[in-house]
């Protein structure tokens, strides 16, 4: 551990603001709060909302996870844990069921988390309205109005368009039948795990300057209509490694000849997988 | 003499943070704070352990029972304000629910940003798990039950109507020995 830095990088005065702002945040799913977004040691989209909320959680005893897409050995999810492992000296792990953190970027682990776990999203745009409306006065407004009529018109004109509800990811939730939310850009895949999960979900948005919550065992519905309901992808493959046919995957190319195969998005589902499997043979 | 905060202000304000979110997301469930700090009266040592892990130079501050060693101890350690009425408070410690002003006093958030409203940290006597009114709502996974001793009656009747001003509301630290239990706005109690 580097000694020049606080513990886990930001000054606690930034803590303790990111600390009120996720108290509200919990108690009003859904609702994002305004936060004093600091100038990180990476780039915006790379996590710096994420980077953020982690700090202020992570304590000495913590076990941190982090993902980019699923997986753990990618740049972005090698660079903060290596991050935090300097500037906290947090012990990190690939595992899902050992980290009492996990930060995620556009994926759920496909393992069911825990009570005693939090994950952490990394947050483009938090506000799900802002394709439709840029004017962020507006959109607060549509938000304290429970206005969300601009969003079923995009859905409606999905289907009339191309006969299905065309968008798969960042697919717009109501957080306890209140808030309309991003889940930030998650597959569709994922949504259903964002319902009455057991873990607290914290969203960090550093750009925008928003984080914003999903409280455990809360209700979290996809938006759809009675005669197109919500669906989530399925694939005919299975994972070409490990064999899954439950877990999202990914279409990698796999040589100059366009020689494409299936694999999972989640390496630590996956790699479990296969130690399970190589167990059971031996 | 002044009295000392945190012994570990990073360490020890992480460790309370933490219980305090969990407490937050699983409303009326009692969790335990896992570092108290001790505190003038009549501030419980729990009481004071929320001030100083949240608070500081940019939070207001309301107090109940205006005590100058209270004040002064907390201008000292958090640098925060501290203010006369219960409307400007981001954070209100009462110290004698018996006699509380009612919760529309304090500040309900606005339609557009209703995360600008009042914590209430309450020292009550105690609260027993698994006896008394059920709670429901977002955290919860069916009902919890708890009983808190200490609040007038008229608390619940008061609480209740700031229901139908949601998503403005206040959300509520209960405090009793070491333990604490959040009611957020959102959390219900249900008829019986």
């Amino acid at each position: 551990m580097s000694t020049p830095y606080n513990f886990a990088f930001l000054d606690e005065n930034t803590k303790r603001m990111l600390r009120r702002a996720l108290l509200k945040a919990v108690a009003i799913p859904g609702y994002q709060v305004p936060f004093g977004s600091r100038e990180m040691p990476l780039p915006y989209g790379w996590g710096t909302g994420g980077i953020q909320v982690t700090a202020a959680l992570l304590g000495p005893d913590d076990v941190l996870k982090v993902i980019d897409q699923g997986a753990d050995d990618t740049t972005n999810a090698v660079n903060i844990r290596r991050f935090f492992g300097r500037v906290a000296g947090v012990a990190t792990t690939e595992r899902t069921a050992d980290a009492s953190v996990i930060q995620t970027r556009h994926r759920i682990p496909e393992i069911p988390l825990r009570e005693d776990q939090l994950l952490v999203f990394q947050v483009p745009e938090p506000e799900p309205l802002r394709t439709l409306e840029p004017r962020e006065a507006e959109t607060r407004t549509m938000h304290a109005l429970a206005d969300y009529g601009l969003m079923h018109v995009k859905l409606y004109e999905d289907i009339a368009q191309y006969g299905h509800i065309a968008t798969s990811y960042d697919y717009p939730v109501m957080v306890d039948g209140r808030y309309l939310t991003s889940p930030s850009p998650i597959p569709k895949f994922d949504n259903p795990k964002l319902d009455r999960s057991p873990a607290l979900m914290l969203f960090g948005a550093g750009r925008e300057k928003r984080l914003y919550a999903i409280p455990p065992y809360t209700r979290v519905e996809s938006l759809a209509f009675d005669d197109h309901p919500f669906e989530i992808q399925r694939w005919e493959h299975h994972c070409a490694l490990c064999g899954a046919g439950d877990s999202y995957l990914d279409e990698v190319v796999v040589d100059d000849r366009g020689t494409r195969m299936f694999v999972c998005s989640d390496t630590d589902y996956c790699s479990q997988r296969r130690d399970d499997a190589t167990e059971e043979a031996a | 003499m002044m009295l000392a905060a945190f012994t570990h202000p990073v360490f020890d304000s992480q460790r309370n943070f933490r219980e305090l979110l969990q407490a937050m997301a699983r409303p009326a469930s009692p969790r335990t704070l896992p570092v108290l700090a001790p505190a003038p009266v009549p501030a419980t040592p729990a009481a004071m352990a929320i001030l100083l892990t949240l608070c500081d130079t940019s939070t207001s501050v309301w107090l109940q029972q205006a005590d100058e060693a209270l004040s002064q101890h907390l201008r000292f350690h958090t640098g925060c304000g501290l203010v006369q009425t219960p409307v400007e408070a981001d954070f209100a410690l009462i110290t004698d629910p018996t006699t509380m002003p009612p919760l529309d006093t304090f500040a309900l958030g606005d339609p557009r940003y209703p995360d600008r409203s009042a914590s209430l940290i309450v020292q009550v006597e105690a609260f027993h798990a698994n006896t008394g009114p059920r709670f429901a709502g977002p955290g919860i996974r069916d009902v919890e039950r708890v009983r808190i001793d200490g609040l007038p009656e008229r608390f619940w009747r008061e609480r209740v109507a700031l229901a139908s001003r949601l998503p403005l509301g206040i959300d509520l630290y209960f405090v009793a020995a070491q333990n604490i239990l959040a009611l957020p706005r959102t959390t219900r109690q249900l008829e019986d």
